[in-house]
């Protein structure tokens, strides 16, 4: 299943959702509209999606995780995430799902950095963030994330339980760690991301300070519920 | 401050920070709300623990307000009872949160007709 989590994005939606059910045609797509002002649930009338109604803005983790629970009662083995803006060509979908169904992996991330290993093109702020965010993940967790905030991810059947089991701020680093301690394989893939065309991104000038300090926050702790999960289970 | 009051003072800092981690952990307190309240103990904490610091955080409170050093009392009190309030306003929102999903989940739809999974759970 594709999940879609869409607040105000009507201008993109329609087009997204219609380029998903073109390349993945076997895969049913699921739009989670997170409490949207604007027409993003009336332009998805007769698109074929599955479109599930937050009565308010829930955030972006809580969408996803609405995305997660949806596939764990319907009893899909992977969960594909991609953002409503139209970055995302679903067209990246395809290798990315041939490389996850090598068995390798249970969450794969389509990662626009893990080529070039590098933050180039974007603004000195966020490049600090994700090199930190990438430098935490791989102290805590031994591995190096490139890609932390990527919303394009395929996630296996066996990680659904643990990513509602626990709460999560965005599903980013922090929920990366967790999993990644608990034992769970994550990979990146390269993919391309395109340029914002409508709309603005989730993250306002407030949250550029609240993000890192609230995900510092919850990597930590974590990192502390990770470890008594394994301790109780084993 | 004596040495008493400062290590009373960290000690109430680190109860307090316990709790607030306890609380964020059982998803009782929002991270958001968490966050200042651990920053804000750390800040309280390294204040007490520097001595320069502390002088001039004192001279600076005596001349801005004549406060007998008692007040420090009510304002833990009150510090706590904060952490209080907002985590039962974070098990309400969770409960909101909680009932927005799932009414999402059993009314998903595709082209209008009703087609949930989550409906045929028990």
């Amino acid at each position: 299943m594709v999940a879609i989590p869409a607040y105000n994005e009507a201008a993109t939606i329609r087009a997204v959702v219609d380029r998903v059910r073109a390349e993945l045609p076997d895969c049913d797509v699921l739009v989670i509209n997170d409490g949207s002002d604007d027409d993003t649930a009336a332009v998805l009338a007769g698109s074929g999606a599955v479109v599930a109604d937050h009565l308010c803005n829930l955030g972006y983790g809580r969408a996803i995780q609405t995305a997660v629970l949806y596939a764990t009662r319907g009893g899909y083995d992977r969960l594909i995430t991609l953002d409503a803006d139209g970055q995302h060509d679903p067209a990246q979908v395809r290798p990315l799902l041939a490389e996850f169904d090598q068995g390798r992996w249970d969450i794969l991330i389509g990662s626009r950095y893990v080529a070039r290993q590098k933050y180039d093109d974007v603004p000195i702020g966020r490049r600090v963030g994700m090199q930190l965010f990438s430098t935490l993940v791989r102290l805590t967790a031994g591995r190096r994330i490139y890609d932390t905030t990527s919303g394009l991810k395929i996630m296996g059947r066996q990680t659904f339980a643990p990513l509602t089991n626990w709460q999560f701020i965005d599903f980013h680093a922090e929920a990366l760690v967790y999993l990644m301690r608990l034992g769970f394989r994550i990979g990146e893939f390269p993919i391309t991301v395109a340029t914002r065309s409508h709309g603005q991104s989730m993250y306002s000038t407030l949250s550029h300070v609240k993000y890192p300090l609230k995900t510092m926050l919850m990597l930590v702790l974590g990192l502390v519920q990770a470890n008594l999960t394994r301790k109780r289970t084993s | 401050m004596t040495i008493a009051g400062v290590v009373l003072g960290v000690a109430i800092g680190v109860v307090l920070l316990l709790w607030v981690v306890h609380l964020i952990r059982g998803d009782r307190l929002y991270v958001g709300y968490g966050v200042i309240f651990v920053l804000g103990t750390l800040a309280a904490m390294t204040v007490l623990i520097v001595p320069p610091l502390l002088d001039a955080v004192t001279r600076t409170s005596v001349a801005l307000l004549s406060v007998p050093a008692l007040s420090i009392v009510p304002l833990v009190i009150f510090t706590f009872l904060m952490v209080y309030v907002f985590a039962q306003i974070t098990i309400l929102s969770n409960r909101v949160m909680r009932l927005t999903q799932e009414l999402a989940m059993r009314s998903a739809r595709r082209d209008g007709e009703l087609e949930s999974p989550a409906a045929e759970q028990p």
